[in-house]
């Protein structure tokens, strides 16, 4: 009687509770569902703005994400592995586990952080560029787009690891490719969205990809632009040259696609310029114009990232770059780092007469604002005044805190943030003459085939014609152009001298050509991953 | 016990008879061999009507059937039954027991005697507790309870200690024990002076843990407050001042020393460290009032706070108040207990960093720039000197006089309990409360602070940061117990129930800067920031969780067989709103026996010898929601979403199972107890990076971090507890107790193999530095080990692996390390282990002496085995030429040749130490038996953290359990931490002290 009557009273003490066992969580303060918006008018903005915003943006938005233009990333694995820039140790500050030094002297090794952390961002790209895709809602140009976008993303994984898994839709574990496979599987999909199956005697009039200059989206041109990059580094990729599609492909986005090397005439006003100090130009012209902090409009820009200091975050050169009292210099927001600088040969390799070596360098006595010597109070010895010297001590332990030229070419603006408001191009005009040249001159056998190309994009540099060109030459004067635009490790490799010594860095093994696949996604992968050889 | 008596229980005629006799009332004293007892516990066996004597001993209750059975009992004296047999007088004299076997014990949903514990539990009372100024209640336990480790590194008066029960038992971040305050299961002890405290119980085994399901996965800290007593009015003060004074710090190169030593000298000598920091005089004053009537009693507190720390501008102000209600009625079937509390506080947070910069701040430099020995325009930085162009660094007398950081919280909890005897066996409880926190953090950083006041930028100088939010937990219970006795021998109990607890909050974030002056305080006027007017720097952020749930049924079997042999089992089915939709519930067993054997071995003046055995499973949770679902956040254009998180509905509870086999022995004035346990956690809960390709078909991708249940791992460990009374006299007692434990945790599975730990900025990124492997234990820092030879100014490090060359570098080869992770035989790099950052022992020694009107209490403490990473050392030792503007440690290891910072070896310090934690000396004054007003005073005088004996170099030796990351050049401190690792004693920890107390008790 007593225990029928105590369960009763539990019993119905428990119902009287409402949602005895209901356990649904619905999410307030965080969004659970994917979401586009809408921004009314594509023409409206002008760079200040991050771009259009439509079912494929946050696939393009990736490219911010994805270490293009800041530090510990894929900027920083591409441009520090070569002579073109080192991050050196000034004695306590950056020697951050020796990272740098690694990559720069190519001792780098699976659980390398910015190695690890490109990947990673790479893949988070890609995996953005397949929610675009399978959601079913894009138009042929938007899917075509994105295709060709996502190729962009594995043709770096292809350039930086070789080995990788392709994974173009949701789910499903697939094998890692060999490098030649990722090689056709970026080929394929980019000829997938420009409508044909070879750029050689291509007919572009029905492909879903226009004609009409979209700086931050993929047009014809963009698409036969990477094509063109992709090309030129097949013998890397896959043993078989492919100079003659190279040729085509770089040379049809030169002759149709519109775009002008930006020259004499060509100009942005000088969004650096210190009032008070009269030789800083009021205007920057010709190749400083193309990578100017309103470079928006640039004709020689084919495809680029949309970076601004409010919506499209990520770019930092200054930061990475410059001594921290040059913070007074540009009236920077907040203290930079006094991180990358480039090498000394690197910054000889210039006439002294070439236009690209006072954009791309910053050397030499610094000013504030207002015209003063920016003093150093933590400068060692008496010298206190701030001098960049060309000449850097050593890599490691104690660089001097002055040494070395600076960052200058994706020039900075007065009172700026952070985050910068330069474009980063992806494809761009010089790139394409210079890629035409060196594909012909591939071809023929024969460098001075380049000279005409060549001499173009040094009369835009103030430099005088050359009569003739070796291999060496040429590789020089493709350095000079295409500083801090992420070509000198191929360009290095493609030329054999990646694994030469320089500077500090002594010769380094082949198999460094590729880098090595993150530990942490071969812990993850349970076996289906393996490491590059070598490592 | 009385055996005999308990035939009646079989019996339900017996029963029925029992209602028509006559209720009566009784009354008596209770007496020892000293005199009359005061606060006797005394229940009528089988009701919930009860009494309390009074000062003189004695009590009185109504309606007590003729032949019931009367419960006397009393802390630390023999409980007795006594049947009434028609009786209203019955006096008792009770007598001592040196074993405390009948002392109550709160568990989970009810109470019970220590002697029928099955399982690992601890009591400390009042008595016990550490003594002098206290204002977090956890650490009145620290080195108290064997495998209970509390740390507050540095003393920080406004930080709460981090506490783990047997280490670490999750890697997400609920790894601190379940707080149950009278009842109140997941109280925060926030909310709770310490001075209103009775007693804390902490549940250390899974079996004890068990009946409170996910929530206890962490061990359980039940705290009882003080209740009123019956009879007349009792008014108590308590009031104290104390004085903290730094203890230690950084050694450290003063200006001349710094300037012989090649530092750029700037001309002043300035002890930065004395310019920030002050003695702390913190007062804490305490009023309760507590009585009772008829079936009523009651308690009221009020406690004032006012602490300070040895930081300029660094404590708090609170106001705590409780009340505590206890009444029965119909016919004292049913006992309502009703308790409210109220806790606000106001505090200045002050600033950590300016105790960092006094360390590493140029010791030559001026304070202001009139002083700089160069042309220096002071103006924008308010007449202050900053040491422009170095990266982190600012001046501390700027940082601590220029800017402001302040708080408030409120906190509310009340708690309704309702008992119902249903019959003499059968009790029904149901319980509700609820807990409401409320918080306001404020920060303004002056348009001429270099710290974050960005004063050198061209425009947006000044910043104003605001954060606000509210905490709300609501709890539901009722349960059901059910008493059987079977036979002579046999006891049984049921007991089953249901749990709702329902957990929300939602928070605020506003920072704004761009101020136009810095007349007004711009906290209060925000409408100036020109922040509105340049879009995307202002920083907004809020946040709301779902309703998160945690819903159980659960029951359980105690079953007592001849009072010796004890048996309980659990079982609680669980289920939680943020797992998965196809695990969202699990089950979770308990078991627990224990047997005194000395009942039938009978030794010579043994009084206890008790073997126990407890196995249990508990649940365990992250805090954050959302953990199975997917996620978006805004995109750079806020127009688009990005991807943050992989949804997995199969996410199921982390299991945490725990065995535990514990000897108690007791003899005359010996006391000992011996735990040893085994502990698995499987299925720990952890976000990680997934391989896109490892997802089942059909599962969309959105993102390559997911929240998976992620490895397992094992604490074995060991506990021992020693009481000895040395001496044991009428007016001179002392007893001495000593509490060692000790544990190690592996992790046995996990699919990564990678260091924690980044040291961070200047320099030392990348530099991770605790290993995290599967295999192997948690807690071990990784690195080079320096030979003792400096080439070039560089640290030489040793061929470990005697490969013929060295690769010491923190990052790039850690696979197959020393401990050859990639399982190719083949020991690549040259980094193995230094040390680990959990101590191998943890000691407690307590002293406590009685001599006629004196009193002394002390604890020494001492935790061994740990090392730390020396963060100031790491960074700040090398004599680095290339920027020389910070000051240089300059410990016992300095070596002036090594001019580049690298960590290794040389920065891996063993931290063993042992400490006189507290000591206190009190006088308790004679009053006359009649005076009116007075019923006793005591003085008392207490000293903190007296001396250390160390040899780490570091500011303080205690352990870091967690790591909270690196923060450089004045960022802001992220709010989670890593317990996977331990061991790195960071630039921003506080600096020790050491506190003098004096105390005043008054009772009216």
């Amino acid at each position: 009687m007593k225990n029928i009557f105590k369960l009763l009273l539990m019993c119905s003490a428990l119902l009287a509770v409402s949602a005895c066992t209901n356990l649904d969580e619905t999410l307030v303060g965080e969004v659970g569902s994917q979401f586009n918006g809408e921004e009314p008018d594509f023409a409206s903005f002008n760079g200040g703005g991050a771009g259009p915003s439509d079912a494929v943006s946050s696939a393009f938005n990736q490219l911010r994400e994805s270490g293009s233009a800041n530090h510990g990333g894929y900027f920083g694995v591409q441009s520090v592995s070569t002579d073109e820039m080192a991050v050196t140790q000034k004695g306590g500050d950056w020697y951050d586990g020796g990272i740098w030094l690694d990559i720069h002297r190519h001792t780098y090794g699976p659980s390398n952080g910015p190695i690890r952390d490109t990947w990673g961002a790479q893949y988070a790209a890609i995996g953005a560029c397949n929610t675009a895709l399978g959601a079913g809602d894009l138009d042929a140009n938007q899917t075509a787009q994105v295709k060709a976008l996502r190729a962009f993303f594995y043709y770096r994984l292809l350039d930086l690891y070789g080995r990788v898994k392709i994974i173009t839709e949701a789910g499903g574990d697939v094998p890692q490719s060999t490098r030649a496979q990722v090689f056709n599987f970026v080929e394929n999909e980019l000829l997938d969205a420009l409508g044909i199956v070879n750029v050689v005697g291509m007919d572009l009039s029905t492909s879903p990809l226009g004609t009409a200059q979209m700086p931050y989206r993929i047009n014809q041109f963009a698409a036969l632009g990477l094509l063109a990059k992709l090309y030129l580094n097949a013998e890397v990729y896959t043993g078989i040259a492919r100079y003659e599609e190279a040729s085509v492909a770089a040379g049809y986005v030169v002759d149709n696609g519109g775009y002008v090397l930006c020259s004499d005439g060509c100009s942005v006003p000088n969004e650096g310029k210190r009032p008070s100090v009269a030789s800083d130009p009021e205007i920057l012209e010709g190749y400083a114009a193309v990578f100017a902090p309103n470079n928006q409009d640039n004709p020689e820009i084919i495809w680029s990232i949309a970076y601004d200091n409010v919506s499209g975050l990520n770019m930092n050169f200054a930061q990475m770059t410059l001594h921290y009292s040059s913070q007074f210099t540009w009236n920077l927001q907040e203290q930079p780092w006094n991180g990358y600088s480039a090498l000394e040969d690197f910054y000889n390799s210039y006439d002294s007469a070439d236009k690209r070596k006072t954009a791309n360098f910053i050397v030499g006595p610094q000013l504030d604002y207002e015209g003063s010597v920016i003093l150093d109070y933590a400068a060692t010895g008496d010298d206190l005044a701030l001098d960049y010297t060309v000449e850097i001590n050593e890599l490691e332990p104690n660089a001097s805190r002055k040494g070395g030229a600076r960052l200058g070419k994706f020039s900075f603006r007065q009172g700026q943030r952070n985050d910068m408001d330069n474009d980063y191009p992806i494809i761009r005009l010089g790139d394409m003459y210079l890629i035409r040249a060196e594909a012909d001159a591939r071809v023929a056998g024969d460098w001075n085939v380049a000279l005409t190309d060549v001499n173009t994009i040094r009369a835009r540099a103030d430099v005088p014609a050359l009569t003739s060109l070796t291999a060496d030459e040429f590789l020089a004067e493709r350095g000079r152009e295409m500083f801090m635009e992420v070509t000198r490790r191929q360009d290095l490799i493609r030329f054999g001298k990646y694994n030469d010594s320089w500077w500090e860095k002594t010769a380094s093994a082949p198999f460094r050509n590729v880098f090595p696949i993150p530990q942490e996604q071969i812990d993850a992968s349970n076996g289906t991953l393996t490491q590059n050889p070598g490592y | 016990m009385k055996n005999k008596l308990l035939k009646r229980m079989l019996l339900p005629l017996a029963m029925l008879l029992g209602s028509f006799i006559y209720a009566q009332s009784v009354s008596g004293v209770v007496s020892d061999a000293s005199g009359p007892v005061p606060g006797v516990n005394i229940i009528v066996k089988g009701t919930s009507k009860g009494a309390q004597t009074d000062f003189d001993g004695k009590y009185s209750i109504d309606g007590v059937d003729a032949n019931a059975t009367i419960v006397y009992s009393f802390l630390g004296y023999k409980t007795q039954e006594v049947a009434v047999s028609g009786r209203s007088t019955i006096n008792i004299t009770l007598e001592e027991d040196a074993a405390q076997l009948d002392e109550v014990v709160v568990v989970g949903y009810g109470s019970t005697t220590k002697k029928e514990i099955t399982s690992a539990v601890t009591k400390v009372s009042e008595e016990e507790f550490n003594r002098g100024t206290i204002n977090d209640p956890a650490e009145l336990l620290q080195g108290k309870v064997a495998g209970l480790s509390i740390y507050n590194k540095g003393g920080n008066p406004n930080e709460d200690a981090v506490i783990r029960l047997r280490g670490i038992s999750t890697v997400g971040s609920n790894s601190s024990p379940l707080i149950v305050v009278d009842g109140v299961i997941g109280a925060s002890l926030n909310n709770v002076d310490p001075n209103d405290i009775a007693d804390m119980t902490v549940l250390k085994d899974g079996s004890a843990a068990a009946i409170y399901g996910s929530r206890g996965s962490s061990g359980v800290i039940i705290v009882t407050t003080k209740r009123g007593k019956p009879g007349t009015a009792q008014v108590s003060y308590n009031g104290s001042v104390a004085m903290a004074t730094i203890y230690n710090t950084i050694d450290r190169l003063d200006g001349n020393q710094f300037a012989a030593a090649g530092g750029t000298d700037l001309g002043s000598r300035t002890n930065w460290l004395d310019l920030v920091t002050r003695n702390g005089i913190s007062t804490i004053n305490n009023v309760a009032i507590s009585g009772g009537f008829d079936r009523t009693n009651f308690r009221v507190s009020t406690n004032f706070r006012d602490a300070q720390g040895i930081l300029d501008k660094s404590g708090f102000k609170q106001f705590n108040t409780r009340l505590q209600t206890s009444t029965t009625m119909l016919d004292d079937k049913l006992k309502i207990d009703f308790n409210a509390s109220y806790t606000n506080r106001d505090s200045e947070f002050g600033f950590n960093e300016a105790l960092r910069y006094a360390i590493l701040y140029n010791p030559t430099a001026p304070v202001y720039g009139v002083d700089s020995p160069y042309p220096y325009n002071a103006d924008p930085y308010g007449g202050y000197f900053e040491t422009l162009g170095l990266f982190d660094s600012f001046n501390p007398v700027s940082i601590i006089n220029q800017n402001t950081n302040m708080g408030s919280r409120n906190e509310f909890t009340y708690y309704a309990n309702l008992k119902y005897s249903l019959t003499d066996d059968i009790q029904l409880n149901t319980l509700y409360s609820e807990q409401a926190s409320k918080y306001t953090n404020k920060e303004y950083y002056k348009t001429t602070s270099l710290f974050r006041g960005s004063a050198t930028s061209p425009t947006r100088k000044g910043l104003a940061r605001l954060t606000t939010g509210e905490n709300k937990f609501k709890l539901f219970e009722f349960y059901g117990d059910y008493d059987v006795d079977a036979s002579d021998k046999l006891k049984l109990k049921f007991t089953a129930g249901y749990s709702w607890q329902e957990e929300t909050y939602y928070k605020y974030f506003l920072s704004a800067g761009d101020f136009p002056n810095d007349s007004l305080n711009y906290l209060d006027a925000l409408e100036w920031s020109q922040d509105q007017i340049n879009s995307g720097q202002i920083e907004i952020n809020s946040d709301r969780s779902p309703e998160q749930r945690i819903i159980a049924f659960f029951g359980r079997f105690n079953a007592t067989f001849d009072d010796a042999i004890y048996f309980n089992a659990s079982l609680r089915r669980e289920g939680a709103t943020k797992l998965g939709e196809n695990n969202r519930w699990g089950n979770f067993p308990s078991f627990g026996l224990g047997v005194d054997l000395n009942k039938y071995l009978q030794l010579d003046n043994v009084d206890l010898l008790k073997v126990r055995l407890g196995y249990g499973v508990t649940g365990s949770l992250p805090s954050e929601f959302g953990l199975a679902q997917s996620g978006y956040g805004p995109s750079g254009n806020l127009l688009s979403s990005v991807p943050n998180r992989q949804p997995n509905p199969d996410l199921k509870w982390e299991e945490k199972a725990e065995t535990n086999l514990g000897f108690e022995f007791n003899a005359g004035r010996l006391s000992a107890t011996l735990d040893l346990y085994t502990r698995k956690v499987s299925d720990f809960i952890l976000g990680q990076k997934i391989d896109p390709a490892d997802l089942p078909p059909d599962t969309i991708f959105i993102s390559d971090y997911q929240i998976r249940n992620s490895g397992q791992l094992t604490t074995k460990g060991f506990e021992l507890g020693l009481n000895y009374d040395i001496v044991k006299r009428d007016d001179f007692t002392y007893n001495s107790g000593i509490i060692l434990s000790s544990y190690s945790t592996t992790l046995d599975s996990f699919d990564q193999t990678t260091l924690r730990g980044n040291l961070g900025a200047p320099g030392q990124n990348d530099t991770n530095v605790v290993l995290v492997a599967p295999g192997e234990k948690i807690g071990q820092i990784y690195g080079a080990v320096w030979t003792g030879e400096v080439v070039n100014g560089s640290q030489v490090f040793a061929d470990v692996n005697g490969d013929g060359n060295t690769d010491a570098s923190q990052t790039s080869q850690i696979i197959g390390n020393a401990i050859d992770a990639d399982g190719d035989g083949v020991i690549d790099g040259d980094l193995t282990k230094l040390g680990n950052g959990i101590p191998d022992f943890e000691l407690g020694w307590t002293h406590a002496l009685k001599y006629k009107n004196w009193d002394v209490n002390a604890l020494f403490r001492g935790a061994f085995g740990h090392s730390l990473v020396n963060n100031f050392r790491v960074f700040y030792e090398p004599r680095v030429g290339s920027q020389s503007s910070y000051n240089f440690v300059n410990t016992k290891y300095a070596d002036p040749a090594i001019t580049n910072a690298k960590f290794s070896s040389l920065y891996v310090e063993k931290a063993d130490f042992f400490k006189l934690d507290n000591i206190s000396v009190g006088y308790t004054f004679d009053i006359a038996e009649n005076n009116k007003y007075l019923k006793d005073i005591r003085l008392s005088l207490s000293a903190q953290n007296l001396f250390t004996i160390t040899g780490y170099t570091g500011a303080d030796p205690e352990p870091s359990l967690v790591d909270r990351g690196a923060v450089d050049n004045g960022n802001f401190l992220g709010g989670t931490t890593d317990p996977l690792a331990p061991g790195i004693d960071r630039r921003y920890n506080y600096f020790s002290s050491t506190t003098i107390t004096f105390g005043v008790n008054v009772n009216f």
